[in-house]
């Protein structure tokens, strides 16, 4: 669950249940009869219904919820975070306070819902958006931008109510620090200590953290408001133009309405606030997009045609394809398919022996071949090469437990300068497994493993393909014939007496079969 | 003149859209009502018609190869504005789809988010079509209906925006805009009229000034009372 705020900027947020489930708590507060007491704000001299106080908020949430206190508040937070909730007194501070503060509900749209293009394309206008909402805010507030509450406003990423009232107390610490940082940004030959008296005119420490601007100055709606002049110049014209359209049509309306209307728009701005997007931010995207540039692709042309190729070639040895001889198994209940295609068998059946053809992998992976080629490589006498291999394949798949045993086995016997078996490795990945040896774990033999397999699949491999031993074994490869069919296939009378429940009861030979063969039959007659 | 018309269509189109925004703010809140998604699509459709006017009337100016460059400066200024607005308006017809979806007017299960907003924005609408006042005749299920007509459009507006962007080539970059920042600041009328209800818009936000509304009553009853008393006092003497 995000612990956060809804994070800045336009990147749609990964984790949709959790929105869906606040959504589901507000509905639920929502409800006239079960929900939350709804209790009137009264101002000078409009009143506007639908207010809801902190209290009873996390009053509500503990009783339906069963909670405790404390995760009440932090819940009643997180939607005050999300922007579900609003605050009436102090709009910019976005958490929940157990006490009279009046909060509001707001419709808020999970963007969530929308697929993720979509966002990307809404992006320029969510700019002109927020560019549009501070050219109203300009008009209203007579062009002072800064809010002018005696309360600071803080970072988007709200302080944690113990924070907040740590700042308070001790504004000497908290005012000077990030201001004397980022004094220290801007003007390299700005003293330090001179902060209070900085060109900005930062208010005396007394006052709190009133008029900060040094602080946020990133995220300042006046700076936010310059960058945005500076970005989307030349839309300039709609943006002065729809905001004050807009301020006109909210005059059609009544002045409650129009508070409502008004606070929520701060409060969702507050809450989805485009990010500042800043000089990292750009250099990131391209190294982004260098890197997706230089990723290796294969053109479908290519790929298809080995794909078409891979199709060939395995299709005579696909049994669904192709029918399996003698027979199958799962329809004439005759196993000796699976007998001939045993892992460890004495005469290998034609086709398998044409498949350690197809490529190196295949030869390896069958224990039959694998037998045959480590006969070939004695005859040219590079045998090791393979039992290294094995010996590798060990390591990898073996207990832990053994890793540092059968690391120095291996090295004893294969890599050791005066070794028996020793194998051919080129220096270089000599040098890195002898350097990994020192702190053996279960893949320290990789490199050297794959120099190997590498050799031998380039050199000994073809030359097994052209050898005398794999043509005689073609020639005796064994070559299963097909059972005889018969005519009415449900009629079979099975080789071997088996309780198969495959035998159909409406055959009339079957049934005799099936009565006999059947385990309550098999008892009766016992 | 071409361009004064041009002009004219766009302000209207301005306001459509301003108004159709203030509109879809309170879908699925406690003022969203059968008489809401009527105006919704009054207004909606008013602003597509003025649309497809306008297009058509700065289509051909900007496609003529032999205008001035002060002239055609000029209409791409106002391409650039029409286009903005026509993509302002198509976001908020997504989202007055999406919470239509959602907050489905008939439906008793969902009941439409306490948002303390009341009152019709009969208002609203009426400024954008530029009436005096609107008839509200839908049926029972006229949201359900409206939501297919409201993706259709959708998809048409789409479709005019591509389609502008393919026939008429203005890069946006190019164009300066007349407005600085700023400039939202100096339009003399409606910046004094708002003024008065800016102030009073701020003053609700202050922690509640009740003890200082009362105050100032207070005070301002006791200074009638002395001028009263002055008078009486000069008239008596």
């Amino acid at each position: 669950m995000a612990a956060g705020p809804a994070p800045l900027g336009g990147h749609p947020r990964a984790q949709k249940p959790h929105l869906s489930k606040m959504e589901r708590v507000v509905v639920s507060m929502q409800d006239p009869d079960q929900g939350v007491k709804m209790q009137s704000q009264r101002l000078l001299i409009t009143v506007i219904p639908h207010a809801v106080t902190g209290n009873d908020v996390v009053e509500w949430l503990i009783q339906k919820y069963c909670i405790a206190e404390d995760e009440a508040l932090h819940l009643g937070t997180l939607l005050v975070q999300h922007g579900y909730l609003y605050p009436l007194r102090d709009p910019r501070r976005l958490l929940l306070r157990p006490d009279e503060t009046p909060y509001r509900f707001q419709v808020r749209l999970n963007w969530e819902q929308t697929p993720y293009f979509w966002m990307s394309t809404l992006w320029p206008a969510a700019e002109l958006d927020y560019a549009i909402y501070l050219a109203k805010k300009n008009i209203r507030k007579q062009g002072a931008l800064v809010d002018h509450e005696k309360v600071g406003y803080h970072h988007p990423s709200p302080a944690t109510p113990a924070e907040s009232s740590q700042r308070n107390p001790s504004p000497t610490s908290g005012a000077h620090s990030p201001g004397s940082k980022l004094i220290q940004m801007h003007k390299h030959t700005h003293p330090i200590e001179g902060v209070s008296e900085g060109r900005w005119g930062v208010h005396p420490p007394e006052l709190g953290v009133g008029k900060s601007f040094p602080l946020e100055t990133f995220n300042h709606p006046q700076a936010h408001y310059d960058q945005l002049h500076r970005k989307i110049n030349h839309t300039w014209d709609l943006v002065v133009m729809q905001a004050r359209e807009q301020l006109r049509a909210a005059k059609q309306r009544r002045k409650g309405d129009r508070l409502v209307i008004a606070c929520q728009e701060q409060t969702y701005w507050l809450v989805n606030r485009p990010p500042t997007k800043t000089v990292d931010f750009y250099k990131r995207r391209i190294e982004c997009c260098r890197k997706a540039l230089g990723r290796t692709r294969v053109k479908s042309s290519v790929c298809l045609e080995a794909y078409l190729k891979f199709s060939s070639q395995r299709g005579p040895h696909d049994p669904l394809l192709s029918g399996c001889l003698p027979s199958n198994p799962w329809v004439t209940d005759d196993d000796t398919y699976w007998a001939m295609n045993a892992p460890s068998v004495a005469v290998p059946t034609k086709l398998r022996v044409e498949q350690w053809a197809f490529s190196f992998r295949e030869l390896l992976e069958d224990p039959v071949g694998r037998a045959h080629f480590m006969d070939f490589l004695q005859t040219e006498f590079s045998a090791e090469n393979l039992s290294f291999w094995e010996a590798c394949e060990e390591l990898r798949h073996g207990g832990q437990a053994q890793v540092p045993a059968l690391v120095d086995a291996v090295y004893q016997q294969f890599l050791a300068p005066g070794a028996a078996r020793w194998v051919n490795i080129d220096s270089r990945t000599m040098e890195r497994t002898l350097e990994g040896l020192g702190r053996p774990h279960r893949h320290v033999l990789d490199d050297a493993q794959l120099h190997i397999y590498m050799l031998m699949k380039k050199d000994s491999y073809p030359r097994f393909l052209k050898s005398d031993l794999y043509k005689d074994l073609l020639a005796e490869a064994v070559v299963p014939l097909e059972t005889k069919r018969r005519v009415f296939p449900f009629m079979w009378k099975p080789r071997h007496s088996s309780p198969s429940l495959a035998l159909l009861p409406t055959s009339t030979s079957g049934e005799p079969e099936a009565a006999a063969g059947s385990p309550g039959g098999g008892d009766g007659e016992t | 003149m071409a361009k004064e018309e041009c002009k004219a269509l766009l302000d209207a189109l301005n306001k459509a859209t301003a108004c159709y925004h203030h509109l879809v703010l309170t879908i699925g809140g406690s003022a969203d009502s059968q008489n809401l998604r009527e105006e919704l699509q009054k207004t909606r459709q008013k602003a597509q018609e003025l649309a497809v006017a306008i297009r058509a009337r700065l289509t051909p100016p900007l496609r003529d190869r032999g205008l001035g460059a002060e002239e055609r400066a000029e209409f791409e200024r106002l391409w650039v504005a029409f286009s903005g607005c026509l993509e302002l308006l198509e976001a908020d017809m997504r989202r007055a789809l999406a919470l239509g979806t959602e907050f489905p007017l008939h439906a008793p299960r969902r009941p439409l988010v306490r948002t303390g907003v009341e009152g019709g924005a009969s208002g609203v609408a009426a400024r954008a079509l530029s009436a005096r006042s609107l008839r509200h005749e839908g049926e029972r299920d006229f949201d359900v209906e409206d939501l297919h007509q409201l993706e259709r459009e959708i998809l048409k507006v789409g479709e005019m925006i591509q389609d502008m962007e393919m026939k008429v080539n203005v890069p946006r970059w190019t164009v300066q805009a007349r407005q600085t920042a700023g400039a939202e600041l100096l339009s003399s009328a409606s910046a004094g009229v708002s003024s008065v209800g800016g102030v009073s818009v701020q003053q609700r936000m202050g922690p509640c000034d009740l003890s200082k509304a009362l105050a100032a009553t207070i005070f301002s009853a006791v200074l009638l009372a002395a001028v009263a008393l002055a008078v009486c006092v000069a008239k008596l003497s």
